[in-house]
C-alpha cells in the first residue's frame, strides 16, 4: 500500500531525473548501444543564456520579499481582527475566505494594466506586491487563528505591566507565535514560488524570468520539439530546492494547513 | 472607542491592498465589458452599448468551454476527493516512518504546475513517452493520449488529480486528527467493522472538512489555467480549452481586452453559480443526514 502511493506520487518525478540523465538519442530508441547515461543536459542548462541558476535566483528573490512583506502586513491585520468585536469582525473575514478562494488567473487582465500604468513589470520587487496580496488571505486567517489560541491572560497581564500595543506584540505574543509565524512563511514562500499567471504577464525580460515562466519557455513550442533531456534536467534543478523545503519544513506545513482548515 | 480606532488602523494596509488586487479587477472588467476596447478601436475603450455581452451568448466557443470547464472541474473535484480520503485514511495510520511518507505524497502539490504539467506532457508523449513505451513493450501500438480529441480530456484531469490529491488529503487528516481515538475504539469494541466505522463516525465528522476540501478545489479546479496551456495549450482541436485560457488568449493574443473582460465575468458568474449550487445541495444534503440520524 505505502508502496503504491510513493510509486503514484514520486514515479513522475523519478522519470524526469531518470531523462534528464539520458543522451538525447537514447530517449527515442531505448535499445541504443553503448553508455546512454550523461550530464550533457545539465550542462546545456547550466550554460544557458541567462544561466540557469539565474531563474532559481529570481525566484528566490520574489519569494523572500513576498514573504517578508506579506508578515509584515498578515499579523497587525490578524491582530486587530483577533481583537475586532464589531461586524467587521465576520464582514472582512468572510472575504478573506473568499479571496483566499478566487482563481488568480481572472486578476491578471487588470493587474497588467496596473502594472503597465505605474511601470511595475518588469521588476522583481514589484511582482511581490500582488504576490503579497494572493497570500494574505491565508496567511491572516492562519495567523489569527495562532492568536485566538494564544492565552487571553498573558496580554492582560502585559497592559498592566505597563506595556503598549507595540511592546506586547514584539516582546509577549509574537515570540509565541514562532511555530504559525514559520508554517505561514513556508506557505507563502511556496504559493510565490510557483505562481505563473501574473509573471507570465509582468515579466518579459528574460533575465528577470521566474522559473515556472523559465521552465515553461524552455517547453515551449510544438510538442515534438520539445528538448525532453534539457527540460527533465532543469525540472530536477527547480525541484531541489522545493525537495529540501518540504523535507525540512514537512511538520509545519501539515500543521499551517491544519489549523487553517480547523479555524477557517 | 480608542482601541477600536486602532484595531481597525491594525487592519487598514492589508485591506487596501486586497482591495486594490482583487476587487478593482472585478469592477474594472464590469466597466471594461461596456467598451470595444481592442485593436480595432486602437485599444482606446469605445462604448458599446453591450456589444460584448451580445456576443457571448452567441459564441459557441466560449459555451463549449464553458462546458469543458464544468467537466474538468467536477470530474477532477470527485476524483481527488475519493483519493484524497483514502490518502488521509493512509497517512492517518501509525506507519513506519509517518513523516517521511507524508512529505514524500506532499511533493507533487509543491512544485510549479508547469513543471509537472511539462513532466505530464513527456509522460504522456506519443511514441517516446513511458506509457507508450509500456503499452509497446506489451505488444500494442501507441496512443496519442495529448492528441485524441475524445479522450486527452481525461489525461488533463489525471494529471491534476495526482498534483492536487495532497492537498487534499492533508486538510482531510487535519480533520481526521480531531477525531478522539477512543471513540474509535469503543466501536471497535461495540464489535463494528473497518467499513462500518468509516461510515458511521469518520465519515459523517469529517462533512465539514470534505465540504472544505470541494469549495476550494471546485473554486480553483473551475478557473484551473496554467495546467491546460502548458499540458496541451487547449488542444488537441480545442477539445480540452478552459475558460479561463479561452479569456488569456483573447486578451493577449486576440487583444480584445473588451471581449476577455467579459469573458473574465462570465466566468467568474459561472463560478459563483457553481459554488453556490454545490453549497446549497451540500447543506440539504448534510441537513437530511442529520435529521435521518437524530430519527
Amino acid at each position: 500500500m505505502r508502496l503504491l502511493v510513493l510509486l503514484w506520487s514520486l514515479g513522475p518525478l523519478l522519470w524526469q531525473l531518470r531523462t534528464s540523465l539520458l543522451r538525447p538519442e537514447a530517449l527515442v530508441a531505448p535499445l541504443l548501444e553503448g553508455n546512454p547515461w550523461t550530464l550533457a543536459n545539465y550542462q546545456l542548462v547550466l550554460s544557458g543564456d541567462p544561466p540557469f541558476w539565474r531563474y532559481l535566483a529570481n525566484s528566490t528573490l520574489v519569494g523572500l520579499a513576498t514573504t517578508l512583506l506579506t508578515l509584515l502586513l498578515a499579523v497587525p491585520c490578524a491582530y486587530g481582527l483577533h481583537k475586532e468585536r464589531g461586524p467587521l469582525r465576520w464582514g472582512v473575514g468572510l472575504a478573506l475566505v473568499a479571496a483566499a478562494m478566487f482563481p488568480t488567473v481572472l486578476l491578471f487582465l487588470a493587474l497588467l494594466e496596473i502594472a503597465r500604468s505605474f511601470g511595475l513589470a518588469n521588476n522583481l520587487l514589484t511582482l511581490s506586491l500582488p504576490y503579497t496580496a494572493l497570500s494574505l488571505p491565508l496567511a491572516v486567517l492562519l495567523l489569527r487563528a495562532a492568536f485566538a489560541d494564544l492565552p487571553g491572560e498573558l496580554e492582560d497581564a502585559a497592559r498592566l505591566e505597563g506595556l503598549g500595543l507595540g511592546q506586547r506584540l514584539r516582546f509577549v505574543l509574537l515570540p509565541l507565535l514562532g511555530p504559525a509565524l514559520a508554517s505561514t512563511a513556508v506557505l507563502v514562500f511556496l504559493a510565490s514560488w510557483n505562481e505563473y499567471a501574473i509573471a507570465l504577464t509582468w515579466i518579459s525580460r528574460s533575465d528577470l524570468l521566474t522559473l515556472p515562466i523559465a521552465i515553461a519557455r524552455i517547453g515551449g513550442g510544438s510538442v515534438f520539439t520539445i528538448p525532453y533531456g534539457a527540460f527533465a534536467a532543469a525540472t530536477v534543478l527547480g525541484s531541489l530546492p522545493l525537495l529540501l523545503l518540504v523535507l525540512l519544513a514537512q511538520r509545519s506545513i501539515v500543521s499551517g494547513l491544519t489549523r487553517g482548515a480547523v479555524k477557517g | 472607542m480608542k482601541s477600536r480606532t486602532v484595531t481597525l488602523l491594525l487592519m487598514l494596509p492589508a485591506l487596501l491592498l486586497l482591495a486594490a488586487v482583487f476587487l478593482y479587477p472585478m469592477l474594472r472588467y464590469g466597466w471594461l465589458s461596456l467598451q470595444a476596447s481592442s485593436v480595432l478601436t486602437g485599444l482606446v475603450p469605445v462604448p458599446n452599448g453591450g456589444a460584448n455581452w451580445g456576443r457571448l451568448l452567441d459564441d459557441a466557443r466560449f459555451w463549449t468551454d464553458a462546458g469543458q470547464t464544468l467537466r474538468f472541474a467536477l470530474c477532477s473535484v470527485i476524483l481527488e476527493l475519493l483519493g484524497g480520503l483514502a490518502l488521509a485514511l493512509l497517512l492517518h495510520r501509525p506507519l513506519r516512518g509517518r513523516g517521511a511518507l507524508r512529505a514524500l505524497t506532499l511533493l507533487p502539490w509543491a512544485l510549479p504546475t508547469t513543471v509537472m504539467a511539462l513532466g505530464w506532457r513527456w509522460i504522456l508523449n506519443d511514441p517516446h513517452g513511458p506509457l507508450n513505451a509500456a503499452i509497446h513493450s506489451l505488444g500494442g501500438s501507441s496512443y496519442g493520449f495529448l492528441s485524441t480529441p475524445a479522450t486527452t480530456w481525461f489525461f488533463v484531469v489525471l494529471a491534476d488529480v495526482w498534483k492536487t490529491m495532497p492537498f487534499v488529503a492533508l486538510l482531510l487528516l487535519a480533520g481526521l486528527q480531531t477525531i478522539p481515538a477512543d471513540l474509535e475504539e469503543a466501536l471497535r469494541l461495540e464489535g463494528a467493522s473497518r467499513f462500518q466505522i468509516l461510515r458511521r463516525l469518520t465519515l459523517p465528522l469529517l462533512v465539514p472538512y470534505l465540504t472544505l476540501a470541494l469549495l476550494f478545489r471546485l473554486a480553483q479546479a473551475l478557473g484551473v489555467f496554467d495546467l491546460i496551456q502548458v499540458l496541451t495549450g487547449g488542444g488537441p482541436a480545442g477539445s480540452t480549452e478552459s475558460l479561463a485560457l479561452y479569456a488569456y488568449l483573447n486578451a493577449m493574443r486576440f487583444l480584445d481586452f473588451g471581449y476577455a473582460s467579459t469573458v473574465m465575468l462570465a466566468t467568474f458568474l459561472l463560478l459563483l453559480v457553481s459554488l453556490g449550487g454545490g453549497w446549497l445541495l451540500l447543506r440539504r444534503h448534510g441537513l437530511e443526514r442529520t435529521t435521518e440520524r437524530a430519527a
